[in-house]
């Protein structure tokens, strides 16, 4: 690996650490004091919080998706009609 | 509940825990002079809350699946009748903590829709890490890397690459509003 895409990746994963709070004590402190130094990273901690709001959306999206997938097979196919009527059968 | 990331196997979950719990949140609902749909969204939501709790590790073990979620959709339905709607975010949900940046932001969703599609692999991939929090040897499975120390460089990249999008959206957006 070049050496910029690995210093790059390793500012990446101490921007995650320091944002998920799993940076060792040591660590964190060192990130503090370079918060305070380099202008452009208390903005890469903003890009990275809304990177990890947008994986977050896209997870749950994806979850709802396959939840709506469920409720349609378990009230449209015939195999699951048993339970269809059981649950029907409580709003009459 | 072992949050499991294929779609397959999430689609299994769910229907297990459908054909579990949702006669029992239908009951409730139907009791209380609540519809069918009234149960539908209340299950649907107590289902993602579940599902995150779980994938979290959050999840008090003395109660079964069918038990938690029942309480979970309770109190949601209580919600409504207490607010009077049904709206109810599920960022909102007492001892459900989602990091504020989840809230949706202005243009969010125009880059979600472009990184599904542009970047669809690296989402996969970001959403098993941060969203069903699975552990890096089964990411690496999943996604055919060779081991943990691959995969999660590939992480990095991909954090790095949506990063990337998102600031060239936000200089966009600042040439926009100046």
């Amino acid at each position: 690996m070049h050496w910029l895409m690995r210093t790059l990746l390793t500012e990446i994963q101490q921007i995650d650490e320091h944002v998920q709070g799993t940076a060792a004590p040591g660590e964190a402190l060192l990130f503090e004091a370079k918060l305070l130094l380099d202008a452009e990273l208390p903005l890469k901690v903003q890009w990275h919080k809304q990177t990890l709001g947008l994986v977050q959306q896209y997870g749950r999206k994806n979850l709802i998706s396959i939840i709506g997938d469920v409720h349609n097979q378990l009230f449209t196919l015939p195999q699951h009609q048993s339970f269809r009527q059981k649950i029907m059968g409580l709003f009459r | 509940m072992p949050v499991n990331n294929t779609h397959a196997e999430t689609e299994k979950l769910i229907m297990r825990l459908y054909k579990s719990a949702f006669p029992l949140v239908a009951r409730y609902v139907a009791k209380l002079g609540g519809s069918f749909d009234d149960a539908r969204d209340v299950f649907q939501d107590a289902l993602v809350i579940y599902y995150e709790k779980a994938a979290a590790g959050k999840l008090e073990l003395q109660k079964t699946e069918s038990a938690y979620l029942l309480g979970i959709a309770k109190h949601l339905w209580f919600k409504k009748f207490k607010d009077g709607r049904y709206d109810i975010s599920l960022d909102e949900f007492e001892g459900f903590d989602l990091p504020d940046e989840a809230e949706p932001q202005p243009a969010a969703e125009k880059l979600l829709h472009y990184l599904e599609t542009a970047g669809q692999k690296c989402m996969d991939i970001l959403s098993a890490f941060y969203y069903d929090k699975l552990p890096m040897k089964q990411i690496a499975g999943l996604f055919g890397y060779s081991g943990e120390r691959s995969v999660t460089v590939q992480k990095y990249k991909c954090l790095e690459k949506v990063r990337e999008t998102i600031k060239q959206n936000a200089l966009a957006y600042e040439d926009f509003i100046d």
